[in-house]
C-alpha cells in the first residue's frame, strides 16, 4: 500500500518536508549543527541517538517550538516561519505561523492532554477552535479518531482518568483530527510503563500504514527496524549518518553509530 | 566486627500466633483532658457573652433587622462585589502584561503593582474622594489632543465611586500576582499542545491557560473575596453608608455603641460564612468534574460541570 510512496525517495520529487542546514543555540550550547533531512510524502523517518544528542530539538524546530538560529525549514517547498514577499523573506506574522504548525501534527513525550477537558473536547478543541468546524460534525469525527486508537468508550473521561498509554493514543488523535500533512512524535512512548508501550506503537505502526507521513524520535530499535523508510542517527548536534533500516541497523558507517547500537541493543 | 544481627539470646525463640485475638486499641488519655479544658474554657467564653449585662442582647435584636442596617448591608455587598469583579478584570491584564515579551508592558504592569500594592487603601479612597481638587474636569480624548467628552470631577467622584476606585485598584494589584503565579503555575507544555493543534496565542491564553490558572487561583481569591469584604468597612471614612457607618449612624444618635458594633459583627460573619461555604462548594464542583469514575452515567455527571456548561 505504502509502495507507491516509499518509491519517492528514487525519483526526484520535492520532499514534503526539507530541514536544511538547521543550527540552534543555547546559550553557549550548540544543539544543532547544520542538520539536514528531506522527507517525501508518505515516508516515515525515524531519528534516533543518545539523549542530549539535538533529536528533540530538531522536532520542535520543525514546526518552530523552538526558532532556528540559522538555516531553513521548507514545508511543501515553502520556508516555515517565512514567506515571500518579491525576493525578500521575512517573518511571519503568528496568525500565519498558526496555520503552517495545523499541518504539522505533533505528540509530546509527556502528553500534554488539557487536563480540564474530557478526551472528546480534548481532540475536538483544534477542529471548532481554528477551523471554525461545526460542533456536531467535530463530535463525530472525533468518535471516529478515538475509535480508530481504541479509545471511544473513553470518549467523556477526563485525561487524568486514563493510564499513561490511553493518554497518547488520545494525543495522537487530537492531532489527527487537525487532518495533518505530517506528524510529528517526539519520544511518544519514552514516559510509558513498558507493557502500555506497544499500545501507542501498535497505533503510529496503523498510521504508518495507511500513508501518514511521519517524523519520529524514539528510543524503540524494533520499532524504528520494522516501520521506517529513512533511519537518522543523531549526535552531539550533528546528523552522522542515514539510510535505510537494513543499511543503518545492518552495516552502520560511523564508529558513532555502531557504538551506540552496540549499547542500546 | 560488624553486627550482622540484633537478635540476643534472650529473645523468645517460640513462635506465637495472634489469630484469632481481638487487639486492644490504643487509648488517648491527653485527648481527653486537653478537650475537657478546651470546653471549659469555651463554656467561660459563652458565660460572658450572655450574662454581661453590657451586650444588651435585646438592643442587637431589634436593630439586626433595622432598614438603615439592611441597607447599609446591601451597599457593603454591592461595593465587594463591583471592587472585586473590576479589580479581578484588571488583574487578569496587569497578570498578562506582566508576562508579556514586551518590555514596556512589563514595566508599566510592574509599576501599577509597585503604587498600588504601596499605597494603604484608606489614603487611595480619601485621594480619589478629594481628586477634584487635583483634576476638576475629566475628559474622553486624544492625550494632547482633542477631547470627545467631559465631565466635571466632582458629579462623577461620589463617595461610592471614590470607595469602588480605591478598593478595586489595590484588589488588582493583588490579583494580579495571584493570576501569574496561576498562568505560571501552568505547564509550557499546555501552550505548547494548544500552539500545535495551529491555535493563536491569545486562543491558548482564552482556552487552555486561564481556566486551568483560574482554578488554581480558586483558594487565594476566595481569601482575598473575604478580606475584600472587611475592607469595605474603611469606606466609613468617606461616610458612605456601608453596614459600619449605619450602625455607626444609630450609635452616635442613641450611645449603644457595643451593641450595635455586636450587630455589624455578626453581619459581617454572616457573609464571611456564606462567602467561604459558597468557595468549598466550588473547589469541590471543580474537582469533581475532573474526578467523577467513568462509571458514573453521563446525565448525572453533566451535572457537575460548573457554570452552566452542561
Amino acid at each position: 500500500m505504502t509502495q507507491p510512496h516509499r518509491q519517492a525517495t528514487e525519483t526526484p520529487v520535492m520532499p514534503l518536508l526539507r530541514v536544511d542546514k538547521v543550527n540552534k543555540h543555547f546559550g553557549h550550547n550548540h544543539v544543532l549543527r547544520d542538520v539536514s533531512l528531506d522527507v517525501y510524502c508518505g515516508q516515515v523517518q525515524c531519528v534516533i541517538g543518545p539523549s542530549g544528542s539535538g533529536k528533540s530539538t530538531l522536532l520542535r524546530c520543525i514546526n518552530w517550538l523552538e526558532v532556528p538560529d540559522g538555516g531553513y525549514v521548507y514545508l511543501d517547498g515553502q520556508p516555515v516561519g517565512y514567506r515571500w514577499k518579491g525576493d525578500a523573506l521575512h517573518e511571519m506574522k503568528p496568525a500565519q505561523l498558526a496555520v503552517q504548525r495545523r499541518r504539522m501534527g505533533m505528540v509530546f513525550q509527556g502528553f500534554h492532554l488539557f487536563p480540564h477537558k474530557q478526551v472528546i473536547e480534548n481532540v475536538t478543541e483544534g477542529p471548532i477552535v481554528v477551523n471554525g468546524t461545526d460542533r456536531d460534525q467535530a463530535r463525530e469525527e472525533a468518535m471516529a479518531l478515538l475509535a480508530k486508537v481504541g479509545l471511544a468508550e473513553k470518549a467523556e473521561a477526563y485525561p487524568e482518568q486514563l493510564s499513561g498509554g490511553q493518554q497518547q493514543r488520545v494525543a495522537i488523535a487530537r492531532s489527527l483530527a487537525m487532518k495533518p500533512d505530517l506528524m510529528l512524535f517526539d519520544e511518544p512512548t519514552s514516559a510509558l510503563d513498558p507493557e502500555l508501550v506497544g499500545d501507542v506503537l501498535d497505533v503510529m505502526r496503523d498510521l504508518a500504514t495507511d500513508g501518514m507521513t511521519m517524523v519520529v524520535v524514539t528510543h524503540e530499535m524494533a520499532f524504528a527496524r520494522e516501520v521506517a523508510d529513512q533511519v537518522v542517527f543523531m549526535d552531539e548536534g550533528c546528523c552522522v549518518e542515514s539510510g535505510t533500516p537494513e543499511e543503518l541497523f545492518g552495516s552502520p558507517a560511523e564508529q558513532r553509530t555502531r557504538s551506540f547500537l552496540a549499547r542500546v541493543q | 566486627m560488624t553486627v550482622i544481627s540484633r537478635r540476643t539470646a534472650g529473645d523468645s525463640l517460640v513462635f506465637r500466633s495472634a489469630e484469632g485475638v481481638r487487639p486492644v486499641a490504643r487509648r488517648h488519655p491527653w485527648w481527653w483532658i486537653g478537650g475537657a479544658v478546651l470546653v471549659l474554657l469555651i463554656a467561660s467564653f459563652i458565660h460572658l457573652l450572655v450574662t454581661n449585662e453590657n451586650m444588651r442582647w435585646s438592643v442587637v435584636a431589634s436593630y439586626l433587622f433595622d432598614t438603615e442596617i439592611l441597607s447599609g448591608l446591601l451597599t457593603t455587598i454591592e461595593l465587594t462585589v463591583l471592587a472585586m469583579v473590576i479589580g479581578l478584570v484588571l488583574g487578569v491584564v496587569i497578570a498578562i502584561m506582566r508576562l508579556s515579551a514586551n518590555p514596556l508592558f512589563r514595566t508599566v504592569s510592574w509599576l501599577w503593582l509597585w503604587f498600588f500594592r504601596g499605597v494603604p487603601p484608606l489614603v487611595q479612597l480619601v485621594f480619589w474622594f478629594n481628586l477634584a481638587t487635583l483634576i476638576p474636569v475629566l475628559s474622553i480624548g486624544i492625550p494632547f489632543g482633542p477631547t470627545f467628552a467631559s465631565w466635571d470631577t466632582n458629579t462623577v467622584i461620589t463617595s461610592f465611586s471614590a470607595a469602588i476606585l480605591g478598593l478595586a485598584l489595590t484588589e488588582s494589584a493583588y490579583a494580579a500576582e495571584m493570576i501569574r503565579a496561576g498562568i505560571q503555575a501552568v505547564s509550557k507544555g499546555q501552550t505548547e499542545a494548544g500552539l500545535v493543534v495551529g491555535m493563536s496565542q491569545s486562543q491558548v491564553l482564552r482556552r487552555i491557560v486561564l481556566p486551568q490558572a483560574l482554578r488554581i487561583v480558586i483558594p487565594p481569591i476566595g481569601n482575598d473575596l473575604i478580606s475584600m469584604l472587611k475592607f469595605t468597612s474603611l469606606v466609613s471614612v468617606l461616610a458612605t453608608p456601608d453596614l459600619l457607618y449605619s450602625a455607626q449612624m444609630i450609635y452616635s444618635r442613641n450611645y449603644q455603641t457595643i451593641p450595635l458594633l455586636l450587630v455589624a459583627t455578626i453581619w459581617y460573619l454572616v457573609l464571611c460564612t456564606l462567602l467561604t461555604l459558597g468557595q468549598q462548594q466550588l473547589e469541590r464542583r471543580l474537582k469533581a468534574k475532573r474526578t467523577t469514575g467513568t462509571a458514573v452515567p453521563t446525565t448525572k455527571r453533566l451535572r457537575f460541570v460548573p457554570m452552566g456548561r452542561a
